[in-house]
């Protein structure tokens, strides 16, 4: 049956109502685990507050999972979905200033977003930031294009690449995210006990 | 608080082990829709009953014949050699042993051609080459081999060369007479021009 919009059980004109839809959802989930807190946030990297890691990991858990038995029901067609195209040093870097940004603003963009609609300051500032970023990035493409577009391995993935079926990439990344809980319920609780104030 | 991390922590260790029980290879593989839209549209899956009438006579080894009509029907009137996979037991895994022998022609028949044409495109869409449908199925095959019908004088040669062979074949098939054809008699009125005194034209 899906994906949904290439196979047509859901017409093309409909993308961006379902995008509307999908991004409310999305928002409002963020909202409720907490990240429209850059405390909460980037509690991660302190480590008093492994919220962050905890949800984006159930996420990427239970959406893996989910897709491989949705393409085994052939409910989905998992070679008919997109594919981010890699292109390696760039995404690296890219990967360093967004985490850069991340520990220093204390949101990622979607959460800055969530952030001002409970009217937080600090997510205002963070987002003129982000928009004069995304500008000067602009201006400045020409000089960095070449570096832009180098690496492209194409839309690969790491089944193509190592010839390991996808299902022990799923269980093997799902078992270190299980450990991963349990481990920061631990430091979360031995470092909580020596803070004086801690509020969201 | 606990019992439900552990209770969640468990459940999603059992839902990833479960995918390691994934067979990959469980699925057929099927050629890609582009592909078998080209190939349904080509007309060149069809082999006329002539052909296959003179492939049966010369016993030739790489025809295989799929009936794919019911048993009772099959067993009512087929084809020499013929064999009965009836269409809605194509794709059981035995039967689709008879698919894909290398230098192999799978003829498909049936009363008509479109229950042959749907089993063409089943065997199509699993990747299965050399594979046709006999044109116009069975009823054509009477019209044509068993009950062929004498072409008018005025047509061409090879339609008298097809006749010719489609009473050898009939013979073959019925063990019937067939009726020679003897060269035509036809009389031939030679006219005598009249003997005219007047002189005709000339230049």
């Amino acid at each position: 049956m899906g994906p949904l919009f290439p196979n047509g059980v859901i017409a093309g004109g409909w993308d961006y109502v379902v995008a509307v839809l999908i991004g409310v959802a999305f928002g409002f989930i963020l909202e409720a685990s907490g990240f429209s807190s850059s405390r909460n946030i980037v509690g991660v990297f302190y480590g008093y507050n492994f919220v962050v890691l905890r949800v984006f990991f159930t996420a990427v858990i239970v959406a893996m999972v989910g897709l491989l038995y949705f393409n085994y029901f052939g409910i989905l067609d998992l070679t008919k979905i997109f594919i981010l195209p890699t292109y390696l040093g760039p995404m690296i870097l890219g990967g360093v200033i967004m985490g850069v940004g991340f520990i220093m603003g204390g949101f990622c963009p979607g959460t800055s977003f969530t952030a001002i609609a409970i009217g937080k300051l600090d997510a205002v500032a963070y987002l003129a930031g982000l928009y004069l970023g995304m500008a000067g990035f602009t201006m400045a493409y020409p000089y960095i294009a070449d570096f832009f577009n180098s690496g492209y391995l194409g839309h690969i993935t790491l089944t193509q690449i190592t010839g390991i079926p996808a299902h022990w990439f799923a269980f093997t990344f799902t078992v270190i995210a299980l450990a991963v809980f349990w481990g920061v319920l631990g430091i979360e609780k031995r470092i909580r006990k020596n803070m004086t104030d801690y509020k969201f | 608080m606990k019992r439900i991390y552990i209770f969640l922590t468990a459940f999603m260790f059992l839902l990833a082990f479960g995918t390691l029980f994934f067979n990959e290879t469980n699925k057929p593989e099927q050629i890609e829709p582009q592909k078998l839209l080209m190939e349904i549209v080509r007309p060149g899956r069809y082999v006329t009953t002539d052909h296959v009438a003179k492939m049966i006579i010369q016993n030739n080894p790489s025809l295989e014949i799929i009936d794919v009509r019911n048993e009772n029907e099959f067993n009512n009137y087929s084809l020499p050699k013929a064999i009965n996979i009836p269409l809605d037991s194509l794709l059981n895994k035995n039967n689709l042993l008879y698919f894909g022998i290398p230098d192999m022609k799978v003829v498909f028949i049936s009363n008509d051609a479109i229950a042959a044409d749907q089993a063409w495109v089943f065997i199509k869409r699993l990747g299965f080459k050399n594979t046709f449908v006999m044109k116009g199925g069975l009823n054509h095959w009477m019209e044509t081999i068993i009950e062929p019908q004498a072409p008018e004088q005025t047509e061409p040669a090879t339609a008298l060369d097809t006749y010719a062979f489609r009473q050898g074949a009939r013979m073959y098939f019925t063990g019937g007479k067939a009726e020679i054809s003897e060269p035509s008699k036809i009389n031939v009125q030679v006219r005598k021009r009249k003997k005219t005194n007047v002189v005709a034209g000339g230049c």
